[in-house]
């Protein structure tokens, strides 16, 4: 019997308040992804706004669809899924009974969906919603130029999940790092675990920063006398940045370990070069601790050169990621299923981001770029080329765990098909615009520029994305409602979730195979064949 | 010279085309791995690494990095440094949601009106030193067809060096998002002869006595 179980026995009550860390990260994860589709509707009301040039909404409104875009794909989808995943797989995959801190996890859950509702309820404020960015940038954040209450329930709002966000992210540090199985060493443990420990330390470390900008600007909107002159405005940034590059690779390290997960299955072999992606991975986090100031080299308050260099210099840490997952593919027998697929996408599509990224690195190319839609298509290519298509990619390998049932392969091909033709209709001509001088946060554009055939076929790719994710919902109300169980482990996978049963029971494992490496069910297979000659 | 537009183009010039070379290595990289790995019939190879050649890529990938950070620091010095003694002086003042340039003596150029933004006129040839400032929020200055930007900060004066070597209409958009009416902060640089500027100024200056 745990001693962290609340004796809940109503089943809405538990649902509410069960603190089984499975059911946390499950409606965690929901919860999030009811966010990206409501993420999503915005982009498409911007998107018809933008194929229409003007007219569908004024440019008040298009401010505010704009910053709740962001504040939600950010703050309330990739962060928090990126965390459930973490929440649900990491105490299995290091043969975990429970997570460390459970009701800490709970209330993670709550403080994702209080700060949520916040955000979203000034859309009801007769000022609307916030509508000065995602970034939230002082002095136009301030009482002066955003006046009314959306902008307060944003700053309450992002403050709330970010606290919950750092809870989530000690619980899985902790479960990861006390909590494993015996035999499950550190240097063990699944490539999507330590990914998810490189994510927590990133969040622990940086999100807070986010909390204290939050609160000084909260203390300069009432008060005053915090944030002031030029230099206030560059201390935000400071702040804001502190967390908000980090945070980019909060939004990029799981889904790599998802995708790291599903290349070494789906190629029936090893992960390749698993001692150097971990110290790789840790590099990764270091390093991308020191290039925060690179948003801000055309503000001439940094020192542009040292952030230029140690952006430049992640090339080296992504560069022998990338080698690993290729090399797991060399030498393996491929299996064609939906979820590689989306891990293909992923290689292929986040190459695109990181490439421009390190363009944007230059700060003589970023004067020029900065601000465009390039930067647009830039991060779009790394959020949405990439870890959406990763993310989709593990919910297809992860769905028969979590619920018991397979997800359909021919409407998961005919998903990522679509997908792949929208996301590129719509993110690459933003490269050419942005090159050509858009700019980013703007209505409508005077005609006389010549951008509107692109931004058409751009709100047409926009419209296959959406075309995509009500076909990936078909898959998942198809599959839930058949009666075929998917089994232990469809996959034939290597780590431990696959050893326990679909869904797991209440405290995870029932028996425990011996861990003799980072892929204990391989192993297994492989002593087996052995065996019999 | 802060020739910001010799300096995004050489830059571009070399990092464009290593970063569609290194998309190109890596789709054809892995193309030839997924049609090998789709024909496989034997068992899946067991080698989990290869550190001398783990080692060597990253010898490699530092040599680029290496070569990509000298390439953008010297072009990024000469743009970044401004000039004892420029050829002009110009004051830029941005508010929501309109700029203001204010040349010596007293001639200052600002909106007529949203739909006539100013055009601030400059001397080809020279160093034009904008000192800019906001007197609210952040403002963007950014000319597109220059490359390049620089944010102009509420309570501080931010200074860099423009050179214009062809004469001819630059816009000019701001480029930090900066509140409503953000999209309609034009404002247009017309560079010409120094001659020419040399006429437009000395008519602005009398214009300017005219009204004393």
């Amino acid at each position: 019997m745990s001693t962290t179980a609340l004796p809940v026995r109503a089943a809405p009550l538990r649902a509410l308040a069960g603190t089984d860390h499975k059911r946390v990260a499950r409606n965690a994860g929901a919860v999030a992804f009811v966010f990206f589709l409501a993420g999503g509707v915005l982009a498409l009301i911007m998107r018809s706004q933008l194929a229409a040039d003007g007219g569908v909404v004024s440019q008040n409104t298009y401010n505010q669809l704009f910053t709740m875009h962001g504040s939600t794909m950010i703050y309330l989808f990739v962060v928090p899924l990126a965390l459930a995943a973490g929440l649900y797989f990491v105490p299995l995959q290091v043969g975990a009974a429970e997570v460390a801190g459970p009701r800490l996890a709970l209330a993670g859950l709550w403080l994702l969906v209080a700060g949520g509702v916040s955000m979203w309820s000034g859309f009801l404020t007769s000022g609307g919603a916030a509508s000065a960015s995602w970034w939230g940038f002082d002095p136009l954040s301030d009482s002066i130029h955003s006046p009314g209450s959306g902008m307060e329930l944003w700053i309450f709002g992002v403050m709330m999940v970010t606290a919950g966000q750092i809870l989530w992210a000690g619980c899985i540090l902790l479960t990861a790092l006390r909590r494993r199985a015996p035999g499950m060493t550190l240097m063990r443990m699944p490539v999507f675990t330590w990914s998810m420990v490189v994510t927590c330390l990133l969040t622990v470390f940086a999100f807070p920063a986010l909390i204290v900008a939050l609160c000084l600007l909260w203390a300069q909107r009432h008060f005053g006398g915090v944030l002031t002159g030029g230099l206030g405005a560059v201390d935000y940034q400071q702040l804001f940045w502190f967390y908000g590059h980090p945070v980019v690779y909060v939004m990029f390290f799981p889904f790599v370990g998802m995708v790291g997960e599903i290349v070494a299955t789906f190629s029936g072999r090893r992960f390749f070069g698993y001692n150097a992606f971990i110290v790789a991975l840790l590099c990764f986090a270091g390093l991308s601790m020191t290039v925060w100031a690179h948003h801000m080299f055309t503000m001439g308050q940094a020192t542009n050169k040292y952030f230029s260099l140690t952006s430049t210099a992640l090339v080296v840490p992504a560069g022998i990621e990338y080698l690993d997952l290729l090399a797991t593919l060399w030498g393996g027998r491929l299996r064609f299923t939906t979820a590689f697929l989306f891990a293909l996408g992923f290689i292929v599509q986040f190459l695109v981001g990181g490439l421009t990224g390190i363009i944007l690195a230059s700060p003589p190319l970023d004067y020029g770029l900065n601000m465009s839609y390039f930067v647009v298509a830039h991060f779009h290519y790394t959020i949405f080329a990439g870890s959406a298509f990763g993310l989709f990619g593990g919910i297809y390998y992860w769905f028969p765990k979590l619920t018991g049932r397979m997800l359909g392969e021919r409407l998961g091909k005919a998903h990522f098909w679509l997908m792949v033709i929208g996301t590129n209709l719509t993110f690459f001509p933003m490269f050419i615009l942005g090159t050509d001088g858009m700019t980013r946060r703007i209505a409508s554009y005077p005609a006389s520029t010549g951008w509107q055939t692109l931004n058409v076929l751009e709100t047409v790719g926009a419209g296959v994305i959406a075309l995509s994710v009500l076909v990936f919902l078909v898959n998942v109300l198809v599959s839930l409602r058949s009666s075929e169980h998917a089994g232990d482990d469809p996959w034939g996978a290597q780590t431990l979730e696959w050893a326990t049963s679909s869904p797991p029971p209440r405290h995870n494992f029932h028996t425990l195979p011996p861990i003799r490496s980072y892929a204990p069910l391989l192993d297994l297979r492989d002593a087996r064949e052995r065996a019999m000659p | 010279m802060p020739d910001t537009l010799h300096a995004y183009r050489h830059v571009s010039g070399i990092y464009f085309p290593i970063a569609i070379g290194v998309f190109a290595a890596v789709v054809l990289a892995l193309s030839s791995l997924l049609v090998a790995g789709a024909r496989r019939r034997e068992r899946p190879s067991g080698r989990s690494g290869a550190h001398r050649f783990e080692l060597f890529y990253v010898l490699a990938l530092g040599a680029v990095a290496t070569f990509l950070v000298v390439v953008t620091f010297r072009a990024e010095t000469p743009i970044d440094r401004t000039v004892a003694s420029p050829g002009l002086r110009i004051k830029v003042t941005a508010a929501q949601w309109s700029w203001r340039f204010e040349y010596p003596g007293g001639v200052s150029v600002a909106a007529v009106s949203t739909w006539q933004p100013p055009v601030a006129e400059v001397p080809t040839g020279v160093e034009v030193e904008f000192a800019g400032s906001s007197r609210d929020v952040i403002h963007g200055f950014w000319v597109p067809q220059l490359h390049f930007q620089r944010q102009l900060l509420p309570g501080y004066v931010t200074r860099f060096d423009l050179r214009f070597d062809t004469a001819g209409h630059y816009g000019g958009e701001c480029s930090v998002f900066c509140g409503e009416q953000h999209s309609q902060m034009h404002f247009a640089i017309e560079a010409v002869s120094p001659n020419a500027f040399q006429a437009w100024f000395s008519r602005q200056r009398s214009r300017l006595g005219g009204t004393a």
